[in-house]
């Protein structure tokens, strides 16, 4: 475990990247249509592919582990385009179009009940493959409601892109890194809420824990766990997975409440630990659904 | 290191004080409760707490003060500014 962690750059590289991938796709998915739209990002997909060594070799990095054997070029292309893929997907979900995919929705009664038990849910989600797409089971499930936890620079800058898509729907967002944030999430679960986090991802601050993630010990943040301890709600991980043309996978399994009540790391690695593991299951899965563009093990 | 004291306050202490060695309990924290500088930032810098350690706080000041933090009718930064702060806000707020 340490603290604090050597500064890690994804924020600088990967949400500035992300984000321009995000303005493009909007501006080409509203002018041009989704089947267009996938054609064009394969250039741009080359692009990047190109130009970014560095996410170019997180992404072989990673696939090798996931694939089990070397990846190559085309590898990375699929990779990038797949990401792509989802950006661009966001734009339609967020206009309500939903009609438009196919969704397969795994574990869905577990959401039931636990609305049915008065609401009030940690989602535990990651970087791999579309957290958006959660508003699908909103159709089904009205009394559902969503925020998500998020760093507030990031959290900025994506809530004023889906706002500029549709005011409407965008989740609420709450903003991490202040002194008052989980005081904030604590009141939204005690409303009946559901709070949606990515557990995969830790910034220079966060407390982490090294868990083996494809047989290497990578850092996962301890943060996620340690709420989860405190304050005991249930927790579900959810991941929405895109299985190609116009077709969705979410699935939603519950993980064991931590079994001490104090939230210190060390009682909260079992939980992250067991986090890790169904995530390494999703990643086989759907290796190109992994959306962290930087090297994971570093 | 863990310091046993009874949870009761001491009325002849500072509120101050007993904020801090509350603090110090529940967290478990390396410090001696009256080294904490009142006027020092609790969160981030200073005591290196993180917003998961000031909500452990939150519901431990509830359950000794009977005061509730909450997030959406109070400015949570200007409170947790400090030990000085907090300490401030419950005397205010205390039942």
């Amino acid at each position: 475990m340490n603290k604090p962690r050597a500064a890690i750059d994804w924020t600088a590289r990967g949400e500035i990247g992300s984000m321009a991938v995000l303005r493009c796709t909007v501006w080409l998915a509203r002018r041009l249509g989704r089947n267009f739209s996938r054609m064009l990002l394969l250039p741009v997909c080359l692009g990047f592919a190109v130009c970014w060594p560095a996410s170019r070799a997180a992404s072989k990095c990673f696939l090798a582990r996931a694939l089990g054997r070397p990846a190559g070029m085309l590898d990375v292309l699929k990779h990038f385009f797949t990401f792509g893929t989802t950006v661009l997907d966001r734009v339609y979900l967020l206009n309500d179009e939903a009609d438009r995919f196919e969704i397969t929705i795994h574990g869905e009664q577990i959401v039931t009940e636990i609305l049915a038990q008065g609401g009030g849910c940690l989602l535990f989600g990651a970087h791999h493959g579309s957290f958006e797409v959660l508003r699908l089971v909103g159709r089904s499930q009205p009394n559902l409601r969503v925020s998500l936890a998020m760093y507030e620079a990031t959290g900025r800058k994506i809530g004023a892109a889906l706002n500029a898509i549709n005011p409407h729907l965008a989740p609420l967002i709450i903003g991490l890194g202040t002194p008052g944030a989980m005081i904030e999430i604590r009141d939204c679960l005690e409303q009946g809420g559901f709070v949606g986090m990515l557990a995969d991802r830790t910034l220079a601050s966060d407390t982490t824990v090294k868990v083996d993630f494809f047989g290497a010990p990578a850092a996962f943040p301890t943060g996620p766990a340690r709420l989860a301890a405190l304050l005991r709600p249930p927790v579900v991980l959810m991941v929405g997975l895109f299985r190609g043309g116009n077709r969705y996978e979410i699935h939603f399994e519950r993980l064991a409440a931590p079994a001490s009540a104090r939230p210190d790391p060390e009682g909260a690695t079992p939980l992250i630990a067991q986090y890790v593991s169904r995530l390494e299951h999703y990643c086989r899965e759907a290796p190109y659904n992994w959306f962290n563009f930087f090297d994971f093990w570093a | 290191m863990k310091i046993l004291t009874e949870p009761v306050r001491q009325t002849s202490e500072s509120p101050a004080l007993a904020l801090a060695q509350l603090i110090v309990e529940t967290l478990n924290l390396e410090v001696a409760a009256a080294a904490i500088d009142p006027d020092a930032p609790l969160f981030g810098e200073g005591l290196g707490l993180d917003s998961i350690d000031m909500l452990e706080i939150a519901l431990a000041v509830s359950q000794t003060y009977g005061v509730k933090l909450r997030a959406d009718d109070t400015d949570n930064n200007q409170i947790f500014r400090s030990l000085g702060s907090l300490s401030q806000y419950i005397q205010q707020h205390r039942v």
